[in-house]
């Protein structure tokens, strides 16, 4: 494990806002749990709500009580520097992980002891950081897997090719189809997923993850290796996904012009701690978001910078 | 030796059969009961047999342990079952008595008998430590970097291999061949002391001077560092093949030990015991946690003593159904407990 | 019929394409019926009898029935990719489940006859060939669950190991049968013979067939249809099963369980869906088996060697291509039944030599090696299906993943200074690239976070 929390320095405690000093709390109510604040219920308020999620592995505390959102139809952002438990906690929420503490609502439904796979077929998709393809089945095929929770068709039906298991198939494949174009590799579709371009690999993740018909997307660094071109194609992708197809985005990046430009709202995770939450604005101007970057120094705004020792892996 | 990374499922939420911690820890607890209520009652009925089991399993024990650490050695460093390694015992089992049968025509064991034998603990260590190194070399090697499914294949044919060659002396069929050996001196219950003191007078050696190697020398140290970190252990300088190569040696030595002093136990050999006996073996790795040394040796002789007591014991299932007293071990280790006695548990990472 | 980029091919082509293989599977079946049927009794001996020498009727059926296993492994290990090496149990439990529903009775006597052809004052129990292999393959199917269920979040070699458990406690089962608590199972050690042959129904009425078809000249002729035909269903329900949802979970789970999960695949039924269709073609094997060829069943017969030969099958085949791996079905199960032998003899014509009679002695080590080989070798098969190529060639998922991209390079590395193979360098650098390429080119990233 690479988390920076064999450092000597502190694993947070707590981040109670009532008694956190100095975070910058930029016009939120209750600053760190911002969920709430228009005062509904966030478990029904939100696509995806997880509350108050630790996460302990032995006695090593990954992530700290931190609380998070998504609502509906909304393009939502996880940042932190290397080693902030930004993944563990997408794990969690994925159900790849059982978190120690907390819980997590799909929905309005508690999440938190469901499968991975059940979760995915209740509306939760991801991508990966590092692309895990199948890469010997075709762009359709891969695609047609992430619908298999939709798809009825059993066993003997499958054998003796019912007119209904036809049917599923070749709409299951039309659908496989349209969403390659969506993403812009309807060409592809025949192709080997690993002989694709990696642009058209991580074209290929999305249009995978979106067969599952989520109702909210996990992106993790979908931007990684894109040149300011594909990232802004990105940026406009995102914003049809969430308005024609009405899904939510939550993205794990490292690109600040992505996030900045396209989030709604920002979380900020610095050693399993929640240091900061809110809009772009506010995020950019947050101190204790600039020294976690970049340790108690001095600021270049908006860039990637690499960070110093204190928040390397 | 570290534990190596053993990989006890596909994903890291917990889908241990789907009981929470608590009740796996009393099921485990239950079973534990279970087996102690069982040699008691043995020893409670019988305990004449049940002595003779014991000192039978003490002495099967210390085989088991001996093959079981060349599983174990080789798993920890490079993370490969070693299919083979059951044949290659069988192997020196044959070349143990075809050596000491007909070439220095042992028959009654006497006290000049030592002698013979230690020429043929030479002889078949040095038998077991060249064909497994062969093995590393010419098949293994090269697989190194390849999906599992690769080595472990070849692995399952190389196992064939020794077999069939094994095979060839049995004309007419037979799996056993009885070899005219013949044991004397005092026996406790059905055991005979000299037996079992020569197994020890073996092995205990043969198991102090495996530590040593391991945890004082540069070679061992080497091999420690090579089961946890193959690429680091390469950027220290440490001739990473060369200390692999070792570690098969060591462990196909241990089997050549292990082989000799079987056949002399049991005065038969068979062809087909590879699989069985390595079967045993490995079970007994796992129960001891697959990658330890001490495990190894204390898995062998827990598996001994239950093999034994089954077959000896007033309670025992008998010896047909040995095999299958030993699988289930094995399965049940494998769902709820798969590190082992002495091992960690370690999950994927994603 | 591998689905692989087909683009460029014109419809006919694609047809055909499409077609060659199982016509040409009917083909040859029919072509071999026949020359046993009509073909080879009406030709000069000189010319017949080297036919007969190098490929006995009585071989096909064993090839054809070897097929049948090896599908059924095929599914298990080549399409879900679980390492099986206890494959032996299916075969054993459906030859007995034989034993059981359609044999002279061993034991107990249950008089219950049901569409079989053997004659209605036999004593015991009797059903239709037809439904005791759905009924073997239904019982192997549940043994499968069983025996899957332990194994589910198993990783490769110690899957293997305990499957190869179970192949080895179920044939101590068998071997201890006579007493099981006191009661005579499934007979022990000498197993149960006198189990019914199959009958021909209509063909055997109208004349055409012999009504039962026993060890006879003509009986084993009219087995290579049955055989044939049992064949060809278990290749087309894989094939069917493969293109549809299953198999392309299936597939996933092959190439990338966790992946495979969060794209929701349900992992433990697709897992043990996977053992209970393998085993099941293994319950039919295992009737055929005691019904046609050996009209008994005895625990000798299944050992672990059995179980990796028909492994070997799949993998000289080339593992998840039903059709390859039936042809190397055929060619193992010749070699090992005849083949050896025929060579040895023609070795002996030629140098004088007396190999027929010590090659078929060797098979085990020629075996052994064969697989060795091709493990160094030729890890894809003969008849690769495209993905298992690549498959085989490159260290899997989520190997790599658990040490890091960082990791699978310095690996590709030190492979390549190791070992000066340039096409070998060229596949693993292009694929090491492909995975770890994201690692940010272009941007100086700071170290990924490794979670």
């Amino acid at each position: 494990m690479s988390e920076s929390l064999f450092d000597s320095t502190q694993l947070g405690s707590t981040p109670d806002s009532s008694d956190s000093p100095d975070a910058e709390r930029q016009g939120h109510g209750p600053g760190i749990h911002p969920v709430g604040a228009d005062g509904r219920d966030p478990v029904e308020a939100n696509v995806l709500y997880a509350d108050h999620i630790t996460i302990r592995f032995g006695g090593l505390v990954a992530v700290n009580d931190v609380s998070f959102a998504i609502p509906p139809k909304s393009v939502v952002s996880l940042i932190g520097p290397n080693g902030a438990g930004k993944t563990t906690f997408f794990n969690v929420l994925t159900g790849l992980y059982e978190a120690t503490e907390g819980a997590v609502y799909l929905d309005g439904k508690d999440v938190t002891a469901i499968k991975p796979h059940k979760r995915a077929a209740m509306g939760m998709a991801r991508t990966f950081q590092n692309i895990r393809l199948f890469g010997l089945m075709t762009a359709e095929e891969n695609v047609m897997v992430a619908m298999t929770p939709h798809l009825r068709a059993g066993v003997f039906s499958t054998i003796i090719r019912t007119p209904g298991q036809r049917r599923e198939e070749r709409q299951a494949r039309e659908t496989a189809r349209e969403l390659l174009e969506y993403v812009g590799i309807g060409k592809s579709e025949g192709e080997l997923a690993r002989s694709l371009s990696y642009g058209d690999q991580r074209r290929l993740e999305i249009a995978r993850a979106m067969a599952l018909r989520p109702k909210v997307l996990l992106l993790d660094e979908p931007t990684a290796g894109m040149n300011p071109q594909e990232s802004a194609n990105f940026n406009e992708f995102v914003y049809r996904v969430r308005d024609e197809r009405g899904m939510s985005v939550l993205l794990i990046e490292h690109d600040m012009s992505v996030i900045m430009k396209i989030s709604e709202r920002i979380t900020v995770l610095d050693r399993g701690t929640m240091i900061a939450e809110g809009t772009p604005d506010d995020i950019r101007n947050n101190q204790t978001v600039i020294e976690a970057y970049l340790g108690k120094t001095g600021t270049r705004e908006g860039k990637r910078n690499p960070p110093t020792n204190a928040g390397e892996a | 030796m570290a534990t190596a990374a053993l990989v006890a499922g596909g994903t890291q939420r917990k889908a241990k059969v789907r009981l929470g911690p608590l009740v796996e820890r009393i099921l485990g607890y239950v079973v534990l009961a279970l087996v102690v209520v069982w040699v008691v009652a043995n020893v409670v009925a019988d305990p004449d047999r049940f002595l003779g089991s014991a000192l039978v399993g003490l002495q099967n024990g210390m085989l088991y342990a001996l093959v079981a650490l060349g599983y174990t050695m080789v798993y920890g460093i490079i993370e490969l079952i070693n299919f083979a390694h059951g044949d290659l015992f069988m192997l020196a089992t044959i070349v143990a008595a075809s050596l000491l049968v007909s070439v220095l025509g042992v028959g009654n064991l006497t006290a000049t008998s030592i002698l013979p034998l230690l020429l043929a603990l030479v002889v078949c260590m040095a038998f077991g430590a060249l064909v497994n190194m062969g093995s590393e070399f010419f098949a293994y090697r090269k697989l190194r970097s390849a999906p599992k499914l690769a080595p472990l294949m070849t692995a399952v044919g190389l196992s064939f291999v020794f077999r069939g060659i094994a095979q060839q002396d049995y004309i007419n069929g037979s799996a056993q061949k009885n070899w005219p050996v013949v044991w004397g001196g005092p026996a406790i219950e059905g055991v005979f002391v000299y037996k079992l003191l020569m197994v020890l007078a073996v092995t205990l050696p043969l198991l102090i001077g495996m530590t040593y190697i391991v945890s004082r020398t540069k070679m061992g140290k080497a091999m420690r560092a090579v089961a946890q970190d193959q690429d680091g252990a390469r950027l220290m300088g440490i001739n990473v093949n060369g200390t692999i190569s070792f570690t098969f040696g060591l462990g196909g030595a241990l089997a050549g030990a292990a082989g000799v002093l079987y056949f002399l136990c049991q005065t038969q050999t068979y062809y087909d015991t590879g699989t069985q006996l390595g079967l045993i073996a490995f079970t007994a790795a796992v129960l001891g946690g697959i990658g330890n040394l001490t495990g190894a040796v204390v898995g062998g002789l827990a598996i001994g003593f239950i093999q034994a007591l089954n077959e000896g014991g007033a309670y025992g299932l008998g010896s047909n159904w040995s095999q299958s007293v030993v699988f289930l071990i094995l399965i049940v280790l494998m769902v709820f407990k798969p590190e082992g006695i002495f091992g960690r548990p370690t999950t994927e990472k994603v | 019929m591998a689905i692989t980029a087909a683009s460029g091919t014109s419809s006919s082509r694609a047809t055909f394409d499409r077609f060659k293989w199982p016509v040409g599977y009917v083909v040859v079946i029919l072509f071999l019926f026949f020359l046993y049927h009509s073909i080879l009794p009406s030709l000069v001996r000189s010319v017949s009898a080297p036919v007969i020498a190098w490929l006995p009727v009585a071989t096909i059926n064993e090839c054809l029935m070897w097929a049948i296993l090896a599908l059924g492994l095929n599914v298990v290990v080549g399409y879900a990719g679980l390492l099986d090496l206890g494959y032996v149990a299916y075969w054993a439990l459906g030859g007995y489940t034989a034993g059981w529903l359609m044999a002279f009775p061993f034991n107990w006597e249950w008089d219950f006859h049901l569409f079989s052809p053997v004659k209605v004052t036999l004593p015991g129990t009797h059903i239709n060939f037809w439904l005791v292999c759905i009924a073997a393959g239904v019982l192997c199917a549940l043994l499968g669950i069983i025996i899957g269920a332990p194994t589910l979040r198993l990783r490769g070699d110690y899957l293997a190991l305990v499957t190869l458990g179970f192949g080895e406690v179920i044939t101590q089962f068998f071997r201890n049968s006579n007493n099981i608590a006191g009661a005579n199972v499934a007979n022990g050690d000498p197993g149960i013979s006198s189990i019914d042959p199959a009958g021909t129904g209509p063909l055997g009425a109208a004349g055409i067939a012999p009504k039962l078809l026993t060890n006879s000249a003509v009986g084993n002729v009219w087995k290579i249809l049955v055989l044939g035909l049992l064949v060809g269903i278990c290749i087309f329900v894989s094939l069917r099963i493969r293109e549809g949802r299953l198999g392309r979970s299936w597939l996933a789970i092959r190439e990338d369980e966790l992946a495979a999960s969060m794209m929701g695949v349900p992992l433990v039924r697709t897992k043990l869906l996977a053992y209970a269709v393998g085993a099941f073609f293994g319950g039919i094997g295992g009737v055929a088996n005691a019904s046609l060829i050996t009209t008994a069943v005895s625990p000798s017969g299944f050992d672990f060697g059995k179980s990796v030969l028909v492994l070997l099958m799949v993998v000289l085949g080339g593992m998840g291509n039903v059709w390859g791996v039936t042809v190397g079905a055929f060619l193992l199960s010749w070699l090992n039944s005849n083949g050896l032998k025929q060579i040895g003899v023609q070795i002996d014509s030629w140098f004088g030599t007396d190999l027929q009679a010590t090659l078929p002695r060797y098979n085990y080590i020629i075996l052994g090696l064969l697989l060795v080989l091709m493990m160094l070798f030729r890890r894809e098969g003969l008849i690769p299906e495209s993905r298992t190529r690549a498959l085989l060639k490159t260290p899997s998922r989520t190997e790599a993943e658990s040490l890091g991209a960082e990791s699978l390079e310095a690996e590709a590395e030190t492979e390549a200074i190791e070992n000066a193979d340039p096409e070998e360098d060229a596949k693993i650098a292009a694929s090491a690239a492909a995975m770890a390429g994201s690692g940010a080119p272009g941007l100086d990233a700071p170290r990924r976070e490794e979670q």
